[in-house]
């Protein structure tokens, strides 16, 4: 049994979905979602194999809920926008069906999937990393007690390491995050957000002044009094961008 | 090639002529023969000296104003060019010396002559240029047509997202199934709407109350699709519907505001229209709910730019475009003479 939740905002591309599925004894509908964070919360409840998922969707767009699935199911893309298309194929883990959506194509992504079963599935937030438009326009973040923030990335002031994890500081607020400092600072705009320590990544936008702390280290005051350290090579970043 | 072609005629023409007349002139006390071998080198030369006029006709155009000007330059260059005739006559004869029989010539008839060809010329070069100019006239008129016409096929493109195109036909397919004559319907509401918009888009100036039609139509379509997502709000009074407007000014800012808009919410929204006519001046607000957090912030994205341009196009930059958003509701207002 394929296990199937489908995403989309539209009540009639859910519709079309459904009734070419019906046709398939081996599919099973188990959840509708008419957004992202439906979406979200049906996967974690449902654990489902396959996933058709619009992108264009209000909130959450299909690859941010790529993102903060904690479980990977088969993912099959529904979608008019075909600039995606590319760069899905080029990750060829999974499908991409244009709208108006063709029933034999629907079909074909089902049996590519029942011939896979078994074999390991790429993990959806990777999928989702290497789909997503560079440089990133905003982070979603899941918090413990299951809400989903979204913050535009022009808010945040700097985003600190801290174990495996992140601190997304906005605005006297802060967010954490299960992603390596590395990982964010790759997808961020590199003329923006600047790796000033081996763990800040800095909002040049929000710096006041440099101040020379100690020999080869510095601090930099941000707008609203914060002091975030800098390194040598961090500062060395800095100056090539300033 | 072709240029080339008429510059060799141009001085052909010149040489023969001058080596006809001249060895006519000689050939009262002269041998035919010898009338022409001692004519042929300052008939080539006046050809060049013809060919040359062309910088002359080039640098000073028919349509350029000071005609006077003009002519003083002609009979300026006329009279030089046959001076330089007879001068290069003179010695010519003089190198050639007494070796075969005298040869006399009339010099005040080769001077003359110069003048003569040599206007001719320039009137020959003049005719050549003004048929140039007017081929030239011609295809840039034809250009500007093929260019406005494909300015005019872009703005189309530029109105009309084709995802909605795409969006709206997977609805259509979705009712085949459930609803088939729904799905009917909706294929001919598509039809009417894209119609409509390839007739109004070709008129220079429509009125509110077409615009407003289409307006309508569109948002018909977008309601199929949303459903009770989107709820819309249409105010025009009588005297604003009316007013003429440029066709298609107000369609892509409803589409901004059903894409970016209402579809950019959970919950969707309303889309408020208003139009008045106060004072003369036709005002219409589009008001529509907005997410915060979206990804496109800027606000003016090409459809803004695109009604902000032709605003001001239309109206000698009397109209007023202004575009902004509080409290989670995004605004387009005109202001437009009428």
């Amino acid at each position: 049994m394929i296990r199937t939740i489908i995403v989309d905002d539209e009540p009639l591309a859910r519709d079309v979905l459904r009734e070419y599925l019906a046709a398939d004894e081996d599919v099973e509908i188990v959840a509708e979602c008419a957004n992202g964070f439906e979406a979200v919360k049906a996967v974690a409840e449902h654990d489902p194999d396959l996933l058709l998922l619009d992108i264009q969707m209000p909130k959450l767009d299909g690859f941010e809920v790529l993102e903060l699935l904690d479980r990977s199911p088969n993912v099959v893309f529904v979608t008019a926008h075909d600039e995606y298309a590319l760069r899905a194929f080029e990750v060829h883990a999974l499908d991409y069906l244009l709208k108006p959506v063709s029933e034999a194509r629907l079909q074909s992504a089902l049996q590519r999937i029942k011939q896979q079963s078994g074999n390991p599935r790429p993990e959806a937030g990777r999928l989702a990393s290497a789909l997503r438009a560079k440089p990133l326009q905003r982070l979603v973040v899941r918090q413990d007690d299951g809400t989903i923030q979204i913050v535009p990335v022009a808010r945040i002031d700097y985003v600190e390491a801290d174990d495996e994890a992140i601190v997304i500081h906005t605005a006297g607020t802060t967010l954490r995050k299960q992603q390596s400092i590395g990982d964010l600072a790759q997808a961020l705009d590199p003329g923006r957000f600047v790796r000033v320590h081996r763990s800040v990544l800095l909002n040049i936008e929000r710096i006041e002044k440099l101040e020379l702390y100690a020999k080869d280290s510095r601090v930099a005051i941000l707008r609203d009094g914060t002091k975030v350290p800098v390194s040598r090579s961090g500062y060395a970043r800095l100056k090539e961008l300033l | 090639m072709k240029r080339l072609e008429l510059a060799l005629y141009a001085f052909a023409a010149v040489t023969i002529a001058a080596l006809a007349s001249s060895v006519f002139l000689l050939s009262a006390k002269t041998p035919i023969g010898l009338a022409t071998a001692a004519a042929l080198p300052p008939s080539l030369l006046l050809g060049f000296i013809g060919l040359a006029s062309r910088y002359l006709c080039r640098a000073m155009p028919l349509q350029s104003a000071n005609r006077s000007s003009i002519a003083a330059a002609v009979i300026g260059s006329a009279a030089a060019a046959s001076g330089l005739w007879v001068l290069i006559w003179k010695s010519w004869i003089a190198a050639l010396g007494t070796r075969f029989a005298p040869i006399e010539i009339n010099y005040q008839l080769i001077f003359a002559l110069g003048l003569l060809l040599y206007l001719t010329t320039v009137a020959v070069q003049y005719l050549v240029l003004e048929i140039e100019v007017s081929r030239e006239a011609e295809e840039a008129a034809l250009r500007y047509r093929v260019l406005a016409r494909e300015a005019e096929l872009r703005a189309f493109k530029a109105q009309v997202d084709p995802h909605f195109l795409f969006n709206s036909l997977n609805a259509v397919a979705s009712l085949c199934g459930s609803r088939p004559d729904d799905a009917r319907q909706m294929a001919q509401r598509l039809a009417d709407f894209f119609r409509l918009i390839l007739r109004l888009g070709a008129q220079e100036r429509i009125t509110l109350a077409e615009e407003m039609d289409l307006v309508t139509r569109y948002l018909d379509i977008e309601r199929v699709r949303f459903g009770e997502r989107l709820k819309t709000n249409i105010r025009v009074d009588d005297a604003s519907a009316q007013c003429l407007v440029p066709p298609l000014l107000l369609q892509p800012l409803v589409e901004n505001a059903v894409r970016h808009g209402v579809a950019s919410v959970l919950e969707g929204g309303t889309i408020d229209i208003d139009a008045t006519l106060r004072d003369g001046m036709l005002r219409i607000v589009i008001d529509n709910p907005a997410d915060p957090d979206r990804v496109d912030q800027s606000g003016e994205g090409i459809g803004m730019k695109n009604a902000r341009g032709r605003l001001q196009t239309v109206s000698d930059g009397k109209a007023v475009f202004q575009a902004g958003e509080n409290d989670g509701r995004f605004h387009v207002s005109i202001e437009l003479p009428r």
